[in-house]
C-alpha cells in the first residue's frame, strides 16, 4: 500500500468523525452508521476514439438503528450532523413500526482488523489526461485496418462503519482497469485487459499485444458442432464459472434455504481433487478492505478444498440462523444477496504455461471470455452463456483456426472434475462483474479441462 | 438555492467555448419493506440529490457529477471539471460526436397517480406482504419473499439551448418469490423480478399479492411433482411476463443504435440489426410488430423528455416482421445520418451521462384470442415466466429457462413439466411466430435493465400479449 494521502481521498477524519459524534447522540439501543464513498473516472473508447469521458463523486452513508430488537434503515447522502441526526431519527422511526425480529443478531463488536492493502494513492491522482494517454497508446499500436474499444476505469472508495458497540473503521481503496477490444476489417476480434489496484499495474502496450494477436487469429469462422470437448479457458472465462459457484452456492443463507451445491454436502467431494477454493480478501493481491458492511473483520474462508466442501461464508444474520459466527462477509444488501457475499474468490492455481495447455489439448476449443451468463440450474452451478473475442479451435496442441461464438452450458462442479491443468493465477473478474454488476473479484487460473459441454453455435 | 444558476452555468460553457452544455438536477428516494418467511426483513428509506453536468466540445464528451454542488462556485468546479475531462477525450478523438436538432422544450411533466404510493402507511403495506406471505405457504415452500417499493424521483433539465423542463415521476412496484424443495429433482424456484408501474399504490392494489402468491405457492408444489418434459421440438405459447423479457432481450437491446456504433462493443455488445437492414431485414413473421413508446400511459419508460430533452414519441422498430427502426439519442441520430433523435437518451440518476436505453418497447397486439391461440394447439407447451437468460454480444443467440410449463393436450392447458429451456437464433424464433393474441396484452415494468460504464440500472417497459412459436426445439434439465 502507498501510504501518501491522496488529494482525492476524504480521509479517515472527514468520514469517521462524523458518524462517531452522530451516534453518541443516537439514544436508541443501538445504531450503526456505514459511509460508502465511490469516486469514478471511467473513459470509454470505440472506433479507436474516445466517446465517452465521466467522472462522478458518490457517498452513501447506510444508517441501520434498532428498538426493541426491531431493526429500521435508512440511507441517505449526507455527513453533514443534522442530516446523519434526520438518517437516525428516520431509521429508528421505521424500527419503532416493527415487533421485534427473532433473527436480528445485534451490532458487531469491535474486533482487530488487518491495515487495508488495495489502496494506491498515485491511481487515486490519476486524471483523465493520464487516462486518455493509456486508450491513445493502444490506439496507436494497431495494425492497418485494425480498431479498437474498450474502457480506462479508476474507481477510488472509501468505506467508514461505526457502530454504537464501538466499532469504528475506515479503509481507503482503488480499482485501475483497462481493456481492448481489437476488431479487424472483417469481423474478427481480440479481447484483453488488465486489472489493478495501480493504474502502472495496467500494461497498454501487452493489452493490445494481447488483443490484436487474438484478433489476427480470428478469421474464417467455423461453426462447432455441439457436443463435449476438452477445453482451455483463459482467466476471464473461469471467472465466470466461479461467478456463479459463488452466487449460487457460497452464501450461507442459499445453503440454509437448500438452493447451494453445499446444502447437504458438507464433507463431501464434489468436484475433482484439483480444484481448490478460498474467498480471502485479506490476500496482498486482491481488491478488498478488511472489514465488511457489518464492522466485522473479513475471514479467508475455505470454500471447497481438493474438491471437498468445506463450508460457506457469512454475514451476521445468517450466521445466527446456523448456528455459528460471521466470517465478515456482509455485503451491501442493495447489491448482494443478504446471508454472506463471497466477493473475494481465491481458485488454486498451477504453473502449466499458455502453451502447455493448449499443448494438451487433442482436439478442443480455447475460450477467451464470455458474454451474458446465467445460470439455468442453480443448485449444480450450471451456467450457461455464449463465448465471444476470442474462440478457437485447438488439434494436436496448436490452434488450427477461428470458431463463432458457442453456447456452452455445464454445471461448474463437471467442469470443475475434470480439470487436467492449471495456470499461474492472475486478477480478473467476470463479465458482470467488470461494470459493477454484483462485483466478484477473483484470482484464477487458466485451466485446461477434459471436457466442457458445447450445446450451440452462433452464425460464422 | 441552485436552481436559479443552472440557466448561468450552461450560458458559462458555451462561453468558454462549449458547443453544448446540460445540467441536470435530481433528487431521488424511496422506500422499500421487504418481508421473509413473514418476518420483516428490512424496512429502508434512502434518498439522494445531486447534479450532473455535460458539455459538448470540439466534438468530445465531459460529464461530470457530484452530490456536493452547494452554491455557485460548486458548480463552476463541476464545469471545469466537466471541461477538463472533454479536453482529455479530444486528444483520442477519430469520431466527433455532433447533434441532430431539437427545438427549445419548456414544461413539466408528472405521473399520473390516484394514491401517492409515499402516504400510504408502512403498517398497511407490511400487513399487505404478510396476507400475501400467509397464501404462499406451502408444505414444501421453504423461503418465502415479499417486497413493496415506492420510488420518486424529480428532475430539471437545462440546457444551453434554451430547454428547461422539469419532471416528477413516482413509481410503485411489488413482487413476490418462493422456493420450494424436494428431495431428487431441483428446487422450484417461482416468482418475479418485482412488478413495477409508473402509477400510484393502486398499481400495488391491482397485483392482487394474496392471490398472486397462492398461484405462485401451487405452481412451484405443483412443479415438483411435474415430470421432466420430453425433451423434442414443439409449439410453445409464452405469457405476457416471459414474452416482456424476450422482446426486451431480443428486439430491445439490438435496436438500441449506441449498440450499433460500437460505443457498447466491448461490454454490452453490438447488435445484428445494421443500418444497411432497416426496411429489408427480415426480423420476424408477419405477425410481429415491435414499438417503442415513450408515451404508454403507466409505463416504466414513459416521460415528458429524455435525458437529450427530446419530447416523448413513439417509434416502430420492427413492423409485420421487418426490422425498420432504432432508439436513438440525439448524438446516435446524427451519427446515423437520421433527421430527429427517437428520445430515447436516459441516465439513471444524477451521476450517470445519458445513454441510449429503451424505453417502452412492446410486441403489438395480434388478431388472434388467446383461447384459439391454444385450441389450436394439438400438442405443446405453455410457458409462464422466465428462470434464466442469457445472450450473446449481438443478440443473435439465446438460452432462456422457463418457471412454469404446462402441457397443452388437443387445445387444452393440462398438467405441470418441469425443467423446460430454449436455445434459439433470435430471427428463427420471432420467425416462428404465428399467432399474437389481442385479448390479453398486458404492460409491464422491470427496474434494473443494465447498460453502460459505470453500470446505470434503468427503469423499462415492455408490453406484451401471448404468443405461439411452432416446432421449436427444447431442452430440458430435470
Amino acid at each position: 500500500m502507498t501510504t501518501t494521502a491522496a488529494s482525492t481521498l476524504l480521509g479517515v477524519d472527514a468520514l469517521l468523525d462524523p458518524l462517531q459524534r452522530a451516534l453518541k447522540g443516537a439514544g436508541a439501543e443501538g445504531a450503526e452508521l456505514w459511509v460508502h464513498r465511490r469516486r469514478a473516472s471511467v473513459v470509454r473508447y470505440s472506433h479507436s476514439s474516445i466517446h465517452q469521458s465521466a467522472a462522478s463523486d458518490e457517498l452513501d452513508v447506510h444508517a441501520r438503528v434498532a428498538v426493541d430488537g426491531a431493526v429500521g434503515t435508512a440511507e441517505g447522502g449526507s455527513l453533514a450532523p443534522d442530516a446523519l441526526r434526520d438518517l437516525i431519527s428516520r431509521a429508528a422511526a421505521l424500527a419503532k413500526l416493527q415487533p421485534a425480529n427473532p433473527t436480528w443478531p445485534g451490532f458487531a463488536d469491535p474486533a482487530p482488523y488487518r491495515a487495508p492493502h488495495a489502496f494506491d494513492a498515485a491511481t487515486a491522482d490519476l486524471d483523465p489526461a493520464g487516462q486518455a494517454r493509456a486508450i491513445a497508446a493502444i490506439c496507436a499500436s494497431l495494425a492497418s485496418g485494425q480498431r479498437a474499444a474498450g474502457t480506462h476505469s479508476v474507481d477510488v472508495t472509501e468505506d467508514a462503519i461505526a457502530n454504537t458497540h464501538g466499532v469504528a473503521a475506515y479503509a481507503p481503496a482503488t480499482v485501475a482497469y483497462l481493456r481492448a477490444l481489437v476488431q479487424g476489417e472483417h469481423g474478427g476480434a481480440g479481447y484483453a485487459d488488465d486489472l489493478s489496484r495501480d493504474h502502472r499495474g495496467l500494461d497498454p502496450a501487452g493489452i493490445a499485444r494481447r488483443a490484436r494477436e487474438k484478433c489476427e487469429l480470428d478469421h474464417d469462422r467455423a461453426r462447432l458442432a455441439p457436443g463435449d470437448y476438452e477445453a482451455v479457458f483463459e482467466e476471464d472465462a473461469v471467472a465466470e464459472i466461479l461467478r456463479f459457484v459463488s452466487l449460487t452456492g457460497c452464501g450461507g443463507q442459499a445453503v440454509r434455504e437448500g438452493r447451494s451445491f453445499m446444502a447437504g454436502r458438507i464433507g463431501e467431494a464434489v468436484t475433482g481433487a484439483r480444484f481448490t477454493l478460498h474467498d480471502d480478501a485479506l490476500d496482498p493481491r486482491q481488491l478488498a478492505i478488511p472489514f465488511d458492511v457489518e464492522g466485522t473483520p473479513k475471514e479467508r474462508v475455505t470454500l471447497v478444498e481438493n474438491g471437498v466442501v468445506r463450508g460457506p461464508v457469512h454475514d451476521r444474520t445468517g450466521a445466527k440462523l446456523m448456528g455459528t459466527r460471521s466470517t465478515g462477509h456482509a455485503a451491501d444488501p442493495d447489491r448482494y444477496a443478504r446471508g454472506g457475499h463471497a466477493g473475494n474468490l481465491v481458485m488454486a492455481g498451477g504453473s502449466a504455461t499458455r502453451e502447455q495447455l493448449i499443448g494438451a489439448v487433442t482436439r478442443g476449443i480455447l475460450i477467451t471470455r464470455f458474454h451474458y451468463t446465467n445460470t439455468p440450474d442453480p443448485k449444480r452451478a450450471t451456467m450457461t452463456g455464449t463465448t465471444r473475442d476470442g474462440t478457437f479451435l485447438i488439434e494436436d496442441g496448436r490452434i488450427v483456426g477461428a470458431l463463432a461464438n458457442v453456447r456452452y452450458t455445464m454445471s461448474a462442479l463437471e467442469l470443475f472434475s475434470g480439470i487436467d491443468l492449471l495456470g499461474p493465477q492472475r486478477l480478473v473478474r467476470d463479465w458482470w462483474s467488470t461494470n459493477g454488476m454484483g462485483s466478484i473479484v477473483c484470482l484464477a487460473p487458466a485451466m485446461k479441462v477434459s471436457r466442457a459441454t458445447i450445446t450451440g453455435s452462433s452464425p460464422a | 438555492m441552485l436552481d436559479g444558476l443552472l440557466p448561468a452555468i450552461v450560458d458559462a460553457a458555451i462561453a468558454r467555448g462549449a458547443s453544448y452544455c446540460d445540467v441536470r438536477d435530481v433528487e431521488r428516494e424511496s422506500e422499500l419493506v421487504d418481508l421473509q418467511d413473514g418476518e420483516i426483513e428490512s424496512i429502508e428509506r434512502k434518498g439522494d440529490r445531486g447534479i450532473g453536468l455535460r458539455v459538448l466540445r470540439d466534438g468530445s464528451w465531459g460529464f461530470a457529477a457530484s452530490a456536493r454542488v452547494a452554491d455557485e462556485a460548486g458548480l463552476r468546479a463541476l464545469l471545469d471539471q466537466a471541461a477538463r475531462l472533454a479536453d482529455a477525450a479530444r486528444t483520442v478523438q477519430r469520431r466527433a460526436a455532433r447533434l441532430v436538432p431539437q427545438a427549445p422544450q419548456r414544461g413539466e411533466y408528472r405521473t399520473p397517480l390516484e394514491q401517492d404510493p409515499f402516504a400510504v402507511p408502512i403498517p398497511r403495506r407490511v400487513e399487505l406482504l404478510r396476507a400475501a406471505d400467509d397464501a404462499m405457504r406451502g408444505p414444501r415452500v421453504t423461503t418465502r419473499r415479499g417486497s413493496i417499493a415506492a420510488y420518486r424521483t424529480r428532475k430539471r433539465l437545462v440546457t444551453s439551448e434554451g430547454t428547461d423542463v422539469r419532471q416528477e415521476i413516482v413509481e410503485s412496484a411489488a413482487g413476490l418469490n418462493i422456493v420450494a424443495v424436494k428431495g431428487g429433482v431441483p428446487p422450484a424456484i417461482r416468482g418475479d423480478m418485482r412488478s413495477a408501474r409508473q402509477a400510484g399504490w393502486e398499481f400495488v392494489e391491482e397485483l392482487d399479492l394474496v392471490s398472486l402468491g397462492a398461484r405462485y405457492r401451487d405452481d412451484a408444489e405443483a412443479t415438483l411433482d411435474a415430470p421432466a418434459a420430453a425433451a423434442k421440438p414443439t409449439t410453445l405459447i409464452l405469457d405476457q411476463s416471459f414474452l416482456a423479457l424476450m422482446v426486451h432481450e431480443s428486439c430491445g437491446h439490438p435496436t438500441e443504435s449506441d449498440r450499433v456504433l460500437e460505443h457498447e462493443v466491448a461490454f454490452a455488445g453490438t447488435s445484428f440489426m445494421w443500418p444497411k437492414d432497416r426496411g429489408t431485414l427480415r426480423y420476424g413473421s408477419t405477425h410481429v410488430s415491435i414499438t417503442a413508446d415513450a408515451r404508454v400511459p403507466g409505463g416504466m419508460g414513459t416521460f415528458g423528455w429524455d435525458d437529450d430533452g427530446v419530447p416523448a414519441t413513439r417509434t416502430p422498430l420492427i413492423e409485420r416482421g421487418i426490422f425498420t427502426g432504432y432508439l436513438t439519442s440525439r448524438e446516435t441520430a446524427a451519427a446515423l445520418g437520421l433527421v430527429a433523435s427517437g428520445g430515447s437518451s436516459r441516465a439513471e440518476g444524477w451521476q450517470h451521462s445519458p445513454l441510449v436505453r429503451m424505453v417502452n418497447v412492446s410486441l403489438e397486439p395480434g388478431d388472434r384470442s388467446y383461447a384459439d391461440l391454444v385450441g389450436e394447439v394439438d400438442d405443446g407447451l405453455l410457458l409462464e415466466s422466465p428462470a434464466s437468460y442469457s445472450l450473446d454480444d449481438k443478440r443473435e443467440n439465446f438460452h432462456f429457462s422457463a418457471q412454469v410449463a404446462r402441457v397443452i393436450r388437443h387445445g387444452e392447458v393440462g398438467g405441470y413439466v418441469r425443467g423446460v429451456g430454449f436455445q434459439s437464433l433470435t430471427k428463427d424464433w420471432w420467425g416462428s411466430c404465428d399467432g399474437v393474441a389481442a385479448d390479453d396484452w398486458e404492460l409491464h415494468g422491470f427496474l434494473t435493465c443494465a447498460k453502460g460504464e459505470p453500470l446505470q440500472s434503468m427503469r423499462v417497459g415492455h408490453g406484451a400479449a401471448h404468443a405461439r412459436f411452432r416446432d421449436r426445439p427444447i431442452e430440458v434439465r430435470a
